[in-house]
């Protein structure tokens, strides 16, 4: 019996839909492949299918240890499932039973396969190996206890329960929280390599495979685009669209590209303190900004880098007026500007955003005409001054039709491009960018940073960039401000930051970033 | 979970005080009184009746007066049904509604769960659109459609069971009983299904599934429980209603439920008898809805935290 | 979908023109055919035992049943739609307490205080829907909160902000049509729920008084006489069984196309 996972010719079919398409490869004993590409490109898809754990049907072969679950009915399949393969989900928040303790979860793993009953100190250790802290208080929480995080350790736990060999991990990592990506990725890939196992990694996060995959496939529109050592691959693509999205994926190792001069400084911000009620009768306060002060020049950009609820988002939008503050003060050129409700129209015009779900940005009942043109209404009613919005649509590089067309129409980076459109229409002096390209796969998002490259060069926008991806930071931006709980813990200029790190917070993140 | 039960109970009795203000206000203000019969009455006896049941003094005092009795487990006299208290007339008509409105939760609850679970594990199919169907039928069926039609059919032309009033089998409770449930079933149905197959789709039945459970075990052990919620949420108000609600079937099969009572009372201004059975339905609704709350608890821990 | 809002728009035509064809009302009695079976001295469905023609009765009592249902379910609308979006939109403890308010309405005895309703206020048609209207909101005002509050975290309502839109101008511009199809929906769904309380009032005497009719009033008077005329209950109460049934087909189905619109 040939050992390892073998796949030829795979084909699956949802309906009538060929989702993918003559994709092959083998998965060796003690091998990590990863399969990467665009949301769409049918990764999860070949991965998942030939194990009946997904919508479509498979043809072709997929012979794991010399059988082919091609076909086989799923009795067969779910033994296969139970003997020899552990899964890891995207979703850690949802893939624990809710009614469960972690203590179940364990034990019903360890015995999927028949294998005996585990003792608590197993299980303990079981938790102790996935880096689970206090592992004898968590076999008795139920799942909602414990962080996302937390969760994702708790099922890596339970896939490596019944000592399989091999491990099928679905985005293992991308719904968590991008400091902790780094480190639950480097834990699969040590359990991995310790245990023998081989790993089919399914992701969309170019710059971290090459560090973790031996080998890669880049799948495109459901077709394998190129395969071949992930190093390799890296390094020096050798197809078009390898090349392309390897140029669209920032890396902290990439030379610096230059970027535009700056002017004067606009903005300068001292003191911002943002707190929150917690929900209840009996409010507490939820401190969500502390004492941040930072300045933009004209035409530069400053990234705010920072983990979720690093505070990040919060202050920008007290910058903007689109969010409340405590106290401090925000000044545009000297002047104060009052805080949100009193912002004149004129202040508002100044501050423009983008957010990061660009269809959740667009009202789904308008026309991008009447979107487009939402500013002007409020802050510029002298008609005089007005773009028609085909002229703003062609600036984003859209097609002047788009005007009459509505938001479900366009895809994730024309509604993007749209929701620029809107942000420019105000005419405005500075831009936020609320982690405006990160719900956009790797070309796309590549498209409109540069987008917002050639807006800064002509007309001397101000930019402040929020983002978790410090690579895409040290790209973009002049100065790269690091936050942590509420703080600003660091600033300086990418070039700076990065050779001389202060903060344990920004070395945490670089060293997350690989 | 004690302390979630605590706010219920906390948050239950300002609830119960406004619903009885509110109904006591609402029938002092309305025209006529209990003793506008069809004879009047002499004004001495009239005016000695009024002071009997406190119905000289001010609103806010005969609030007070009846809330300090009840506080004593008092519902009072009745002022239509002479020589019975409240508390006599219902200890009397509660039993029989009980009896019809636990059939009826009974045939809800067993045969709606078992249908709705049925057609879930079948989503999709032909058998699922008809159960489905069917079950939209059933709650579009008014009791006092089903109640007669009942009588009809299984009463009068097939004579298998009585159409009437209480005897001393169980028989007199099978119409009743069907015909209150029917609609519970068909709701109770489309819930659990609905639950289950939202159920179903869900990541951690995937993440078993990828263990290799078999099915029938990730419905047992994984999928039951969350799919019941909404239909425990359901019952919880659906419950109260039945066992004391059933106004319409108690006076089509002439039965001496809570509910006749109630709209007699209404019509007779029987203060005291309305009151009483308001304040029981609503205390009833709050103890129900706690139920559900427990049985969400053990079927959601997240639940239990309030 | 479409089989059950044909039965709806059968139904509802039926109702309106129905009458003007017909050369008998619901309440002049024809002496000369009192109690005649179907399809007698032209009476299609034969007369009742004061000799009203039945099928008028019948179509009559169809069109007042769905009137009351349509005004009650209105009147539930604009308090339902209006509660829970201001409870939705402003948040806070304003909202914790108007939501606290549709909790503890929940808990009273519905049925109970509609009947007590209709006691002490007397029976007077606009009282019914009225009351029914005031009681069936409760359900809107709770669906048209959480759309407002999911609208609400939705970016496209900031940058109604930034683009400088006062809140009332993005209420109206930006929430409120998005809430439309949501509240259109339930409506659909609480039209066969008013059918059924106006149909149950009635029954009991409660409701719609005579000589006005109503399928609930038609359904009582056919209990009385089944065992001699079965028609007589099957008639209105297949009537108001389809018609429910069919609604609440409609308003699902409705619902859930729209549900998976928006996901």
């Amino acid at each position: 019996m040939s050992e390892g996972y073998v796949v030829r010719n795979l084909r699956v079919c949802v309906g009538d839909h060929v989702i993918v398409e003559d994709i092959s490869f083998t998965l060796s004993p003690g091998e990590i492949v990863a399969l990467a590409g665009a949301s769409g490109a049918g990764k999860s898809m070949s991965a998942m299918t030939p194990f009946g754990l997904s919508a479509g049907v498979a043809s072709g072969s997929a012979r794991l240890d010399g059988i082919d679950m091609v076909g086989l009915p799923e009795r067969e399949l779910s033994r296969i499932r139970a003997e020899k393969v552990g899964f890891v989900f995207q979703q850690p928040l949802t893939a624990l039973t809710p009614h469960r303790t972690v203590g179940q979860h364990l034990h019903e793993a360890a015995t999927q396969a028949g294998g005996a009953k585990p003792t608590t100190d197993v299980m303990v250790a079981m938790l102790d190996a996935v880096g689970l802290s206090r592992p004898e208080e968590r076999l008795a929480q139920y799942p909602h206890r414990l962080s996302g995080g937390e969760r994702q350790r708790v099922l890596i736990a339970a896939a490596l329960a019944h000592g399989p060999r091999y491990l099928v991990a679905d985005e293992p990592v991308s719904a968590l929280d991008a400091a902790l990506r780094g480190e639950i990725m480097a834990l699969l890939v040590r359990l991995c390599r310790e245990r023998g196992m081989a790993m089919l990694l399914v992701s969309h996060d170019l710059a971290g495979i090459e560090h973790h995959a031996d080998r890669l496939l880049l799948l495109d529109s459901g077709k394998v685009a190129e395969s071949g050592s992930a190093k390799q691959i890296a390094s020096s693509p050798a197809t078009d669209y390898g090349r392309r999205l390897m140029a669209a994926t920032p890396r902290l190792s990439e030379p610096l590209s230059p970027l535009p001069e700056t002017g004067e400084v606009l903005l300068e911000v001292e003191g911002a303190h943002v707190h929150f009620p917690k929900p209840g009768w009996r409010r507490g306060r939820l401190d969500a900004v502390l004492d941040a002060s930072l300045t933009l020049a004209k035409g530069e950009t400053l990234a705010l880098v920072g983990g979720s609820g690093s505070g990040k988002s919060t202050l920008g939008r007290a910058i903007a007026g689109l969010g409340p503050m405590a106290s401090g003060t925000v000044r545009w050129q000297g002047e104060l500007l009052p805080p949100r409700q009193r912002r004149s129209a004129e202040h508002r015009g100044l501050i423009q955003p983008v957010f990061q779900d660009p269809l959740a940005s667009l009202d789904p009942r308008w026309t991008i005409a009447d979107i487009i043109g939402e500013p002007l209404r409020w802050l510029a009613p002298d008609a005089e001054r007005h773009r028609p919005a085909q002229d703003l649509l062609e600036e984003v590089g859209l097609p002047r039709d788009f005007a009459s067309r509505k938001p479900a129409s366009l895809s994730g980076g024309q509604a993007q491009r749209v929701a620029i459109a809107r942000a420019l229409s105000a005419n405005p002096e500075m831009l936020l960018l609320d982690e405006a390209t990160s719900a956009l796969d790797p070309l796309v998002a590549d498209g409109v940073v540069s987008l917002f490259g050639r807006l800064q060069r002509e007309r001397g926008l101000s930019m402040l960039f929020i983002t978790h991806d410090l690579a895409l930071a040290r790209r973009t931006a002049h100065r790269i401000a690091v936050m942590e709980a509420g703080r600003i813990v660091e600033c300086g200029s990418r070039e700076e930051l990065f050779a001389n790190p202060q903060a344990e917070a920004t070395k945490r993140l670089i060293a997350a970033s690989g | 979970m004690g302390r979630l039960i605590a706010r219920r109970l906390l948050t239950a009795i300002p609830t119960l005080l406004a619903i009885i203000v509110l109904s006591f206000v609402l029938m002092r203000v309305a025209p006529g009184g209990p003793f506008d019969g069809e004879r009047p009455l002499a004004p001495e006896v009239r005016a000695a009746l009024e002071a009997a049941y406190g119905l000289d003094k001010s609103l806010p005092e005969q609030v007070w007066l009846y809330l300090t009795r009840l506080a004593q487990g008092d519902f009072g006299p009745s002022m239509v049904y002479r020589d019975f208290t409240v508390s006599g007339l219902i200890a009397e008509a509660l039993p029989v509604s009980l009896l019809i409105g636990g059939c009826a939760l009974l045939l809800a609850s067993v045969l709606g769960i078992s249908a709705g679970l049925w057609a879930a594990l079948r989503a999709g199919k032909w058998q699922d659109e008809v159960l489905m169907l069917g079950a939209t039928l059933l709650t579009a069926l008014p009791t006092f459609v089903t109640g007669p039609l009942l009588a009809l059919i299984f009463g009068l032309w097939l004579g298998w069971l009585p159409v009437s009033g209480q005897n001393d089998g169980g028989s007199w409770l099978v119409l009743p009983g069907v015909a209150l449930g029917l609609p519970v079933t068909g709701a109770v149905a489309k819930l659990a299904r609905a639950g289950l197959a939202g159920e179903l789709g869900a990541d951690h039945i995937r993440a078993a599934r990828a263990r290799g459970i078999a099915p029938l075990t990730i419905l047992r052990r994984h999928a039951l429980r969350p799919a019941l919620v909404p239909v425990a949420s359901y019952l919880g108000p659906a419950a109260a209603a039945l066992l004391t609600g059933a106004v319409v079937i108690e006076t089509v099969f002439g039965l001496p439920g809570l509910g006749r009572y109630f709209v007699q009372g209404a019509l007779n201004r029987d203060y005291p008898l309305v009151l009483g059975v308001v304040t029981l339905y609503a205390g009833l609704i709050i103890l129900f809805n706690l139920f559900a709350d427990l049985i969400y608890g053990w079927l959601d821990p997240r639940m239990r935290e309030g | 979908m479409r089989p059950a809002l044909l039965i709806v728009a059968l139904i509802v035509f039926a109702a309106l023109l129905g009458p003007f064809l017909l050369p008998y009302d619901h309440a002049s009695i024809d002496w000369d055919s009192v109690r005649v079976g179907l399809f007698t001295d032209g009476h299609l469905l034969g007369t009742d035992d004061l000799g009203r023609d039945r099928l008028a009765r019948l179509l009559v009592g169809t069109r007042v049943t769905l009137s009351v249902a349509l005004a009650a379910a209105m009147v539930a609308l604009v308090i339902g739609v209006a509660w829970g979006a201001i409870a939705g939109w402003v948040g806070g403890r304003t909202d914790e307490l108007m939501m606290r308010i549709v909790d503890g309405l929940y808990a009273l005895p519905f049925m109970f205080v509609v009947i007590l309703l209709m006691v002490v206020f007397g029976r007077s048609i606009l009282l019914v829907f009225l009351g029914i209207g005031f009681v069936e909101w409760l359900t809107m005002a709770r669906v048209v909160r959480g759309q407002v509050i999911a609208l609400k975290q939705r970016p496209f309502i900031l940058a109604a902000e930034a683009a400088g839109s006062p809140a009332r101008a993005t209420l109206l511009r930006h929430i409120l049509p998005n809430v439309a199809g949501v509240a259109v929906a339930y409506l659909m769904l609480t039209v066969p729920h008013v059918v059924m309380i106006e149909s149950f009032l009635s029954f009991l005497g409660l409701g719609v008084q005579e000589p006005l009719t109503s399928l609930g009033i038609l359904v009582n008077e056919g209990a009385e006489e089944m065992d001699m005329n079965p028609a007589a209950l099957l008639l209105p109460g297949g009537v108001l069984v389809l018609l429910i049934a069919s609604l609440t087909i409609a308003g699902e189905r409705f619902r859930d196309r729209l549900a998976d619109a928006t996901k």
